[in-house]
């Protein structure tokens, strides 16, 4: 345990020191709001807005077609590894496996999945 | 490691026939939107499934895939059972699936897709497959509640159900790992024989609370029930259907295999965690049913009371208790299917309770029908009903649960009030709609199979005795 001391340390000297500014500034500091100094600085964007504009729905099928076939190629590495390992089963498989996908991206294909309109 | 082998193979031959169904709806899609094609592929689909289950693999069964899936006779009598629940639900689909602006090939291919789900969990032997063949089912089925696009009380069902159904997935995988935590497996066997003659464990509880809770929404049993009637009501009637029947058996061949099999050691624990599920379903159940008066609503509420009376089997912790509760989902499944099928068979009226009301004037024969299930929801002999009631109520006493067997008693003549109103309805009050119209062939059909097997499974009680083999 004796190895984690000097962790302890900085996580409590830079909790302390960071809780020891806020709690000063808030006490002592004296206090003038207004519009513009109220307003988020240096740290990204307002908490609370309505979404600006519209989005094509196409994107949003677009990217799930992506996701869906993208993350199904992943399976194809660890194949692709251990391949000769496999044999010819293996390769049976794999081609089984990607029939079934065809069969999803003709399925999208026909519906029109892919017409960008 | 080497590739599977065909023996493995013919372990999941009633799942690879529904998959390979479902990829020849999914490329065929475009020409068999209209016509009959998508019905009589999933209905020779499922009896070809059921056909597999029963005969693929020798009578004593097999185990495979490195021991995550088993065909044996408990996998075996659950992967009929929910072929003929898809088969059936198929048939009731026709008269509404005319009805709304609902694709066919895509719906039948849900069905399917949501069956091998069911099947899957069902002959599966390790917590991982198991939770991977309910996601199946649970994913499937939310599609097909919320299918109706065009319809907001069914999109609004899908939703609610989506996500109670996500939490309740949260939990069982929290209990798997859990599981996996104390017991350092996943696998049912191995689970088994690590916690036999350990010292108990409160984290062990956690795991054993959390998978019985996972598992106990899926069969939709009190307090994890609120998402069923919402979710019936919202889908149509024959998805309402199959989520009560299909979905629910699952889900107790489930539980079942998990209790015995993997938590067996652990059964004193265990059976009053299912105790009290049991008894919270018939109870909370059997009194909410009495103000119903929407039907789809009605019989979810029947069916979370059956999922009580169906634990009572479990919560004895015997092979004999289980065979019982086999028993009793394999005659709920047809009794339930032939309730929501005169509800499906009746159209707009038979939406409601009142919709009921002189069908004995009009159509003698559909109110027969109607009794003899509603007969069998109550547990009254001649009915299967009487039988299942009879096993479970049977085994709790058998396992020094008298109270609880008093309760589930007292509690079936709560209930019997409900069912009986609903006759009363049909014979000794006067039309109020004009008489339906004829009904389709196919509806028909799936009247005939539920009640004969109501029936004779009421008349021969030992009929199903063969087949209840207990994991």
């Amino acid at each position: 345990m004796t190895e984690y001391i000097g962790i302890a340390v900085v996580f409590a000297m830079a909790g302390g020191v960071a809780g020891l500014m806020v709690i000063l500034s808030s006490t002592l500091g004296r206090k003038n709001p207004t519009a513009v100094k109220l307003a988020p600085f240096e740290c990204g964007k307002e908490p609370f807005s309505l979404p600006g504009g519209r989005l094509a729905i196409k994107f949003y099928l677009t990217a799930i077609l992506f996701i869906l076939f993208d993350v199904e190629l992943v399976f194809l590495y660890p194949w692709a590894v251990v391949y000769r390992d496999l044999g010819l089963l293996g390769l049976a498989e794999m081609g089984f496996f990607l029939a079934v996908l065809m069969a999803g991206f003709v399925y999208a294909w026909k519906n029109g999945a892919l017409d960008w309109r | 490691m080497n590739g599977v082998s065909t023996a493995d193979l013919a372990l999941l031959s009633p799942e690879l026939i529904l998959v390979g169904m479902v990829l020849a709806l999914i490329l065929a899609a475009h020409r068999i939107q209209r016509g009959p094609l998508a019905l009589v592929g999933t209905i020779v689909a499922a009896v070809a499934s059921a056909a597999a289950a029963a005969w693929v693999v020798p009578a004593d069964g097999a185990t495979g895939f490195g021991g995550m899936i088993a065909l044996d006779g408990y996998s075996r009598f659950f992967e009929v059972l929910i072929a003929a629940s898809l088969a059936v639900a198929a048939l009731l689909s026709v008269k509404s699936l005319d009805g709304d602006r609902v694709p066919r090939a895509e719906y039948h291919a849900l069905l399917l897709l949501a069956s091998t789900g069911m099947m899957l969990a069902v002959s599966s032997l390790d917590l991982l497959t198991l939770y991977l063949g309910v996601e199946l089912m649970t994913l499937c089925s939310i599609v097909l509640v919320g299918i109706r696009v065009d319809r907001p009380a069914s999109n609004e069902a899908a939703i609610k159900y989506f996500l109670i159904a996500s939490f309740a997935s949260a939990l069982l995988l929290f209990g798997i790992s859990l599981t996996y935590g104390v017991t350092g497996a996943t696998d049912f066997a191995a689970i088994g024989s690590a916690l036999r003659g350990r010292s108990s464990d409160p984290l062990l509880l956690a795991a054993m609370g959390l998978l019985a809770a996972g598992l106990a929404f899926k069969i939709a049993a009190v307090p994890f029930h609120a998402w069923a009637p919402d979710a019936y009501e919202g889908a149509s009637a024959p998805v309402a259907a199959f989520l009560a029947a299909g979905s629910k058996a699952a889900g107790l061949a489930a539980l079942g295999r998990v209790c015995l099999v993997a938590l067996g050691s652990e059964a004193r624990t265990l059976s009053m965690i299912l105790a009290a599920l049991a008894a919270l379903s018939i109870v909370v159940g059997s009194i909410i049913v009495l103000s119903q008066t929407s039907m789809k609503r009605l019989l979810a509420y029947s069916s979370i009371t059956h999922a009580g009376y169906a634990l009572l089997g479990l919560v004895a912790g015997t092979p004999e208790g289980a065979s019982a509760t086999m028993t009793y989902a394999g005659f709920y499944v047809f009794m339930t299917l032939g309730a929501f099928g005169v509800v499906i068979a009746l159209g707009e009226r038979g939406e409601t309770l009142d919709g009921f009301q002189g069908l004995a004037a009009q159509r003698p024969g559909t109110a027969a029908l109607m009794l003899l299930f509603l007969l069998a929801l109550t547990g009254i002999p001649p009915t299967a009903g009487f039988v299942a009631k009879f096993g479970v109520i049977l085994s709790a006493v058998r396992a020094d649960h008298v109270a609880l067997a008093v309760l589930a008693v007292i509690c079936s003549v709560v209930s019997a009030f409900v069912y009986m109103r609903i006759a009363v309805f049909m014979y000794m009050k006067e039309p109020l709609e004009p008489a339906p119209s004829r009904f389709p062939v196919t509806v028909c059909a799936a009247l005939a199979v539920t009640a004969l097997v109501t029936l004779v499974g009421g008349i021969l009680p030992g009929s199903l005795a063969p087949w209840t083999v207990p994991p």
